[in-house]
């Protein structure tokens, strides 16, 4: 009784969750609003799953946009085909399309997954990155897809009404999953080929087929969420899903921390924002990038060598640290001012939408330097420590 | 019933296949370049050094500042010097070194204590770093090129491997005579014209048959021509592929019979012991990556000058990075014969693929085959298999 009380109250939240970010997006927000929740939701989808690959089986995907964009491809294809000539209405259409994208990108997966996962770590990276480069390709040369000049989606999502709940269903149906996932024999095994694959082996795990199996599933929940994009964006071209959104989804991860999924989570809905606010910052002056670039160097290298050196308790030391942080940015900032006398950078300036790859990777390098298991580690955090019952 | 056969080989002409084959030959020695750096790194330090291509793209961007510099942004040189093109080279080469010294000091090496999986992502993030770091310092729009000018070595090599067919080559030369006598009627009545821009009827109806002559002339000269098999050999990418060849040597000489580099096949076969036998490891790994980014610095430099119409950006190196690293996978990783010989046969396929006619698809078979070795061959085809020890 109890054991299905809380599986049915969870579920329930979960979708009075969704409904209320619906609810909220719809009657609060603008349309870009709107569109910036729609696209959290997507990223937390993407973060989620990809940090079930790299970050809980301890693998290493950096092509993850290419299965978002088979899912969307085939979804977006398959509802060009069929949905003319079935009884479905839309709404209930939607979430089929999606299967249909989830469904093709785990054979996409799979396909991927079964060569390079047999080996060690690295060459799942390239493998990835290879096969993100043969999915542009074939999308832009097949015509059946629209090749380069993309293709159309119809019926399309409205643009004031888009089901903003079923994407952050998606959204939270991936975090449980791979929440769930956890606790289960199968989600151990998970975690043991992270640690150590020659132990988990002599434990009897089949380290293969563990890790094939996170990657098919990362690539499903991808290929889903990819589906959704298609019908919300109801145009598909081959450069939506460049390698930068690869990257973008694998910084998200990183950054969160590799394997904790409140992580991922809360670094995708930062971080997804964070592109489409750039795109609208029009002139920065490069002095000031030069500045604060060389601030942030200054901030990492004094901090990593004085980091070692600091004693006492954790409050002072954070509280030097970034004391010295917020020194090092100040006068990176003070020394970009100084550089606009220059005559060569006076003038010169550049835009949000070019230098966002920038922050991304360097939020990747100096993560590395700083803090290599990320912001939030393998912790998660969670109401569970106020809603678990008392030990008895 | 559809004949299979024609179809397979609907397009292809067997006569440009020598030709193509050099192609992927000469691509594939600067292929073999880049594919050294990586190979040697990961050898080293079990890393794959996804800035490799990066640094190739600085290397490219280096030589197309020398040849500013020599020559002036126009890029018209009015006289070539003789010391343009070796400029060029030795400054990509040392300022690749030099990157490659900055990015193993200030990234790679706090990271060595590190999880294998923290390198690898600095390793990505360096790239994208100097991708689109790159684009905010470095001119990119309108991409611009080393101009062909630059190299005095401009013209081909052709060779004949079958002769023309000579019926053809007859046809050709019957049809001269009246070629030449068509213009030699045209002359004449050049000479009585006034304007020679404004012909008489006699003059335009000369003027037309001597066209119509030349151009049939021209058309049975070029059937005879391509009925021969020959190969047509740039200059400029002659001297690429020597010198490629000189590197290699060079390299081949430092790793096999100097104290470096015995030093280095040392640490690339035991980190760890190398370092108890007294060797510096520290300066083994500079210079593994002096050497790797130095190639790939020549390398870039000269597929920048001599291959033709190439444009340069900040994503100069990502495929052919991508491409060198595949072709290190496919001779064995960490193993330095496996590289040329891998990046050979990846030119090779290439040049194939375009052959065939799918020159779209070009960049798409270099994972085709690393996804074939790792499922047929994952050690590659020189590399010994290894088992993981705990």
């Amino acid at each position: 009784m109890r054991f299905w009380g809380v599986r049915l109250a969870s579920i329930a939240g979960g979708i009075g969750l969704a409904v209320l970010i619906h609810w909220i997006a719809l009657s609060q927000l603008s349309a870009f609003g709107v569109r910036l929740v729609v696209l959290a939701g997507l990223y937390v989808t993407l973060a989620v799953s990809l940090n079930l690959i790299n970050g809980i089986t301890g693998q290493f995907s950096i092509g993850h946009a290419a299965f978002y964009q088979v899912g969307a491809y085939a979804a977006g294809l398959f509802t060009v085909k069929v949905f003319s000539s079935q009884p479905l209405t839309f709404m209930l259409w939607v979430p089929v399309a999606m299967i249909v994208g989830a469904v093709v990108a785990s054979a996409a997966g799979l396909l991927v997954g079964l060569p390079s996962l047999r080996l060690r770590g690295d060459y799942l990276a390239i493998v990835t990155l290879g096969f993100g480069e043969i999915i542009r390709i074939l999308s832009q040369n097949l015509k059946v897809v629209g090749a380069a000049s993309g293709m159309a989606i119809e019926p399309k999502m409205l643009s004031q009404s888009p089901m903003v709940w079923l994407c952050w269903l998606l959204a939270i149906g991936s975090i449980a999953l791979c929440r769930n996932l956890l606790q289960t024999a199968h989600g151990l095994s998970f975690l043991a080929v992270r640690e150590d694959e020659i132990a988990s082996s002599a434990m009897g795990i089949n380290v293969t087929r563990t890790k094939v199996a996170a990657f098919v599933l990362g690539s499903a929940l991808a290929g889903a969420a990819g589906g959704f994009y298609a019908h919300y964006e109801g145009f598909l071209i081959p450069t939506q899903f460049g390698m930068e959104v690869s990257f973008i989804i694998l910084t998200m991860v990183v950054l969160g921390g590799s394997g904790s999924i409140t992580g991922s989570v809360i670094a995708a809905v930062a971080l997804s924002a964070l592109p489409e606010l750039l795109r609208n910052i029009k002139t920065i002056p490069l002095a000031t990038v030069i500045g604060l670039t060389i601030g942030v160097i200054a901030a990492v290298s004094l901090g990593r060598r004085w980091s070692e050196q600091l004693h006492g308790p954790v409050r002072d030391r954070v509280l030097k640290l970034s004391g010295l942080t917020g020194l090092c940015l100040g006068g990176g900032y003070l020394l970009g001012l100084g550089l606009r006398a220059l005559p060569a950078l006076s003038e010169a300036t550049t835009d949000g939408n070019r230098i966002r790859m920038v922050i991304f990777a360097g939020t990747l390098v100096l993560l590395m330097l700083v803090r290599p298991q990320g912001v939030l580690g393998h912790r998660e955090f969670g109401l569970g420590k106020w809603l678990r019952e008392p030990a008895r | 019933m559809i004949d299979v056969t024609s179809l397979l080989v609907a397009g292809i002409e067997f006569g440009s296949l020598p030709q193509q084959l050099l192609n992927g030959i000469l691509i594939g020695g600067v292929y073999a370049l880049i594919a050294l750096g990586y190979t040697m790194v990961y050898g080293v330090l079990r890393l794959i050094n996804f800035a490799h291509g990066e640094v190739y793209m600085l290397g490219a961007y280096t030589a197309l500042f020398v040849s500013w510099i020599i020559y002036g942004r126009a890029q018209d040189p009015v006289t070539v010097v003789w010391y343009a093109l070796p400029l060029m080279l030795l400054s990509a080469m040392t300022v690749c070194a030099l990157i490659g010294i900055v990015l193993e000091r200030f990234a790679y090496r706090p990271m060595r204590n590190q999880p294998r999986i923290a390198s690898l992502i600095t390793a990505i993030g360096l790239s994208l770093l100097l991708q689109y770091g790159g684009q905010l310092f470095l001119p990119v729009s309108p991409a611009p090129n080393i101009s062909g000018k630059v190299n005095p070595y401009r013209d081909n090599l052709t060779f004949y491997l079958t002769q023309p067919a000579p019926s053809l080559v007859r046809a050709a030369d019957a049809l001269k005579p009246e070629m030449d006598k068509a213009k030699a009627a045209l002359d004449e009545q050049l000479k009585l014209e006034k304007d020679e821009f404004n012909l008489s009827d006699t003059g335009l109806a000369l003027r037309k048959e001597f066209f119509e002559r030349q151009s049939a002339y021209n058309k049975a000269q070029g059937e005879a021509q391509s009925s021969a098999i020959s190969i047509t050999l740039p200059k400029g990418q002659l001297i690429m592929f020597t010198v490629t060849l000189i590197l290699m040597a060079i390299l081949r000489h430092i790793v096999l019979f100097t104290k470096s580099g015995r030093a280095m096949r040392a640490v690339s076969h035991d980190f760890d012991s190398a370092a108890l036998m007294g060797i510096n490891v520290n300066k083994i790994v500079t210079l593994t990556f002096v050497l790797g980014s130095a190639l790939a610095g020549a390398g870039a430099m000269m597929s920048a000058t001599f291959i033709s119409g190439v444009k340069i950006d900040t994503f100069f190196g990502l495929l052919p990075g991508v491409k060198a690293f595949v072709a290190a996978v496919l001779g064995g990783i960490g193993n330095i014969p496996g590289a040329v010989l891998g990046g050979i046969l990846m030119g090779v396929a290439e040049s194939l693929v375009v052959w065939a006619g799918y020159d779209q698809y070009k960049d798409a078979v270099a994972f085709l085959i690393l996804i074939v070795v790792l499922l047929f061959k994952p050690s590659g085809l020189l590399g010994s298999n290894k088992v993981e020890k705990v």
